[in-house]
């Protein structure tokens, strides 16, 4: 009874792969591109042509526009897990507030580990940007269409394979980790802060540069419709979900671990407040 | 001058106020309220766990407790059972020289008894002899009476 319907199954399977693969070669040619592919690609890294325009205010990079909608859709979300699901949080928890605690405990824990001294803002700070990351590059599998100030549909890409996004990502993790210094050992948390001054250029060109890599190879192999069957499922998983993973655990696993560095406090610190506590 | 890779600052700080904005509102509805919860949930199974030891202890304490009763009950209970076998042997020792005591008195009032049968059984024979003889003489004088007359 099994194998017949394990039989079944294949059949139904082959049928439906069968009915896209004509319905795909029936379609006819592909629409006619509005940029070859060199230029779909040096686009991709230098966002010169394909601009979308703010509400009219002024014309900016896809990733912006993708920047936004993800931090609604993440802030839309959130606002109905607080209402609807976090009320209903059980001691014995269901598997969706498992995976809600998982994330939460996840980037706790790493906060935690990395600066046992200071970390709750920490915590928050790698977990707002743990998600930010990783939604933000899975973001492109769902190929949201955006319209350019040309009037082209381009397909919205992560907001992470924009310099200015990986740049901004990189600043303020790195003012996150310097606030730590200021806030641990004042003046001295500066200057082992600021002693780190490649720190913001190393992160932000090392998402830059991963996410874009996988941007240009999805964009390569999109871009052919003979390249899209089959290929498109193993690429997407290469460069899209193993990315948004390393990515998101080196950026704040790096994060963390300076921050933990500069905010721990000064040996002296610590003889100082010893003796006070001898004394007491 | 345009800055290489098209970077743009206006984008970078539009880029930054969205991810303040992300970061702000995904504390507030998510993170803090899951720790929260987790927090609490720590906090109940580790006062659990504190009442579960502050048990354990307690009964620990009591079985301490216990055991030393029982120590002290059996020690309680050798010390009046030696008690006891002191005061027997006492008692006991009492009575035997009261029934000493006792035996000596009936002896000597058996004793006194005996001789003052005896005095009597004496003083009674020696009336009966009296008497025998002066019937013997009364008799004896009566057959030389009698004889003679």
């Amino acid at each position: 009874m099994s194998g017949k319907k394990r039989v079944t199954g294949v059949v139904v399977w082959l049928c439906i792969t069968l009915v896209l693969l004509v319905c795909g070669l029936l379609i006819g040619a592909p629409a006619v591109k509005h940029e070859s592919i060199r230029e779909a690609m040096k686009d991709a890294v230098l966002h010169g042509s394909n601009r979308i325009s703010l509400l009219g205010i002024t014309d900016v990079n896809p990733a912006l526009i993708s920047a936004f909608t993800i931090t609604g859709v993440i802030l839309f979300v959130s606002a109905v897990i607080r209402i609807f699901v976090i009320p209903r949080f059980r001691y014995v928890p269901g598997k969706f507030q498992l995976l809600l605690e998982q994330a939460v405990g996840f980037f706790d824990n790493l906060a935690k580990s990395n600066s046992p001294h200071r970390n709750r803002f920490l915590g928050a700070y790698i977990f707002a940007a743990g998600v930010y990351i990783f939604i933000g590059t899975l973001f492109e599998l769902f190929g949201l269409q955006g319209v350019t100030t040309e009037g082209a549909s381009i397909a919205l890409p992560a907001p992470l394979s924009d310099i200015n996004a990986a740049i901004s990502m990189g600043c303020l993790s790195y003012l996150a980790i310097l606030s730590g210094g200021i806030v641990g050992n004042g003046f001295r948390g500066i200057g082992s802060t600021l002693k780190d001054f490649s720190l913001p250029i190393s992160m932000s060109f090392r998402l830059f540069g991963a996410l874009l890599s996988g941007l240009l190879v999805t964009e390569l192999v999109y871009h052919y419709t003979y390249l899209s069957i089959l290929l498109p499922v193993a690429v997407g998983i290469m460069f899209t979900l193993l990315h948004a993973l390393i990515q998101t655990y080196v950026l704040t696993m790096l994060t963390a671990l300076f921050y933990g560095e500069v905010s721990e406090p000064h040996e002296k610190a610590k003889i100082k407040q010893k003796k006070n506590q001898a004394l007491t | 001058m345009s800055i290489p890779l098209n970077i743009d600052w206006q984008q970078i700080l539009l880029h930054m106020c969205n991810f303040v904005i992300l970061a702000g509102g995904l504390y507030f509805l998510l993170f803090k309220p899951v720790k929260n919860f987790m927090d609490q949930r720590t906090a109940y199974y580790q006062g659990m766990d504190k009442a579960a030891a502050d048990k354990m202890k307690q009964a620990e304490e009591h079985e301490q407790e216990y055991r030393r009763r029982l120590d002290d009950a059996d020690s309680e209970i050798s010390r009046k059972k030696e008690q006891a076998s002191k005061d027997a042997e006492k008692i006991a020792e009492t009575i035997l020289n009261e029934a000493n005591r006792q035996r000596e008195r009936i002896i000597a009032e058996a004793q006194k008894e005996a001789g003052r049968e005896k005095e009597k059984m004496l003083q009674d024979a020696k009336e009966e002899i009296v008497e025998l003889a002066m019937a013997a003489t009364v008799k004896m004088l009566h057959g030389e009476a009698v004889s003679h007359e």
